[in-house]
């Protein structure tokens, strides 16, 4: 490690961080809340410590803010009878 | 967007690590659920609706919907993988490949779990979780299975030098680095150990170090987690606590 490393990201551990898979199953909620102006991090707390500290999750949330931004407005193709 | 009888369960076990003691309570029984997910679909955005209906529907309806969610998942998959180009060495072939899988076992992952909507989110939003997270995972194996020379597991679990701060380094930060080494060495399981060098001190990806042992990134983070927690408690024990994370709110 050529430059000393930040001792507080490295030790990041919240009480309150709810982990990879029960942020999984409301990491949409999250993403909805910020697209529509919400406070996500009040609403969802655990989550939000989560996301401070696993890199691999905050990789995954900025990945779904995207695709809703880009996305998240599609359906399906209508049938021939609507 | 409503909170349901579901998110308020998944509110409600959203618990940290910490304290997480007992199972959560059980649901409802499955006639008073399905009323309250009839009752809140009723409540669904046009596209939704459309969505969950395709999916639920059966014959012609059933297949274009899957076929058009397919080809979503697809465009979302290849979406993010070029959003990750500047990280991941991964074009042509080999990129095609990682999008056809993600994009077929999140298709497969949404079919089963279709019924779990309860309209928190745009369907799409809830849809993408499913595409996003098998990029990642697939990615993690790919990184895992091309990893260069340089990041040879060895490499990955080798404590980089603590000691080569700067000149300019303050006394403190030099003690605490001594401190954190020693603890590393003194405190940590071998797992832990391995899991905190590998993540936090070496940045190798989390998936991709999962599928080095052999487990996953849920297991990998409370491996981490507990790691961090101890050094934490032994710096606090040295008489330097480590302040709580600045909030943004």
């Amino acid at each position: 490690m050529s430059t000393e490393p930040d001792i507080d990201e490295l030790l990041t551990a919240e009480t309150i961080d709810a982990g990879c898979s029960a942020g999984f199953e409301v990491l949409h909620e999250y993403v909805e809340s910020e697209l529509s102006g919400g406070d996500p991090e009040r609403g969802l707390p655990g989550l939000a410590a989560h996301l401070r500290s696993c890199p691999a999750c905050r990789d995954d949330h900025s990945a779904l803010l995207d695709a809703a931004k880009y996305f998240g407005d599609a359906g399906p193709s209508k049938t021939p009878d609507q | 967007m409503r909170a349901s009888t579901e998110t308020g369960f998944l509110r409600q076990w959203h618990r940290p690590f910490a304290g997480r003691t007992a199972p959560p309570p059980p649901l409802e029984s499955a006639t008073v659920v399905d009323d309250v997910v009839q009752a809140e679909n009723a409540g669904l955005d046009e596209a939704s609706q459309a969505w969950v209906t395709g999916l639920q529907a059966s014959g012609a309806e059933h297949d274009r919907c899957l076929a058009d969610l397919h080809a979503l998942l697809l465009r979302v998959a290849r979406h993010e993988l070029m959003r990750r180009a500047g990280s991941i060495q991964v074009s042509g072939p080999e990129l095609d490949d990682i999008v056809n899988q993600a994009g077929d076992d999140a298709l497969m992952a949404i079919k089963s779990k279709v019924g779990d909507f309860r309209g928190e989110s745009r369907f799409t939003t809830w849809a993408y979780r499913f595409v996003v997270f098998e990029v990642s995972t697939k990615v993690g194996r790919h990184c895992w299975q091309r990893r260069p020379a340089a990041l040879e597991p060895e490499a990955w679990e080798r404590i980089p030098d603590l000691h080569t701060v700067s000149p300019e380094a303050h006394t403190e930060q030099r003690e605490l680095l001594e401190i954190l080494r020693a603890a590393i060495d003194e405190d940590l399981t071998e797992l832990q150990r391995r899991v905190f060098v590998a993540i936090a001190l070496n940045q190798v990806p989390m998936d991709a170090f999962a599928r080095e042992l052999g487990s996953n990134r849920n297991a990998v983070y409370k491996t981490l987690f507990d790691a961090r927690r101890k050094l934490r408690a032994r710096l606090e024990t040295a008489g330097h606590p480590r302040p709580a994370p600045i909030r943004a709110s």
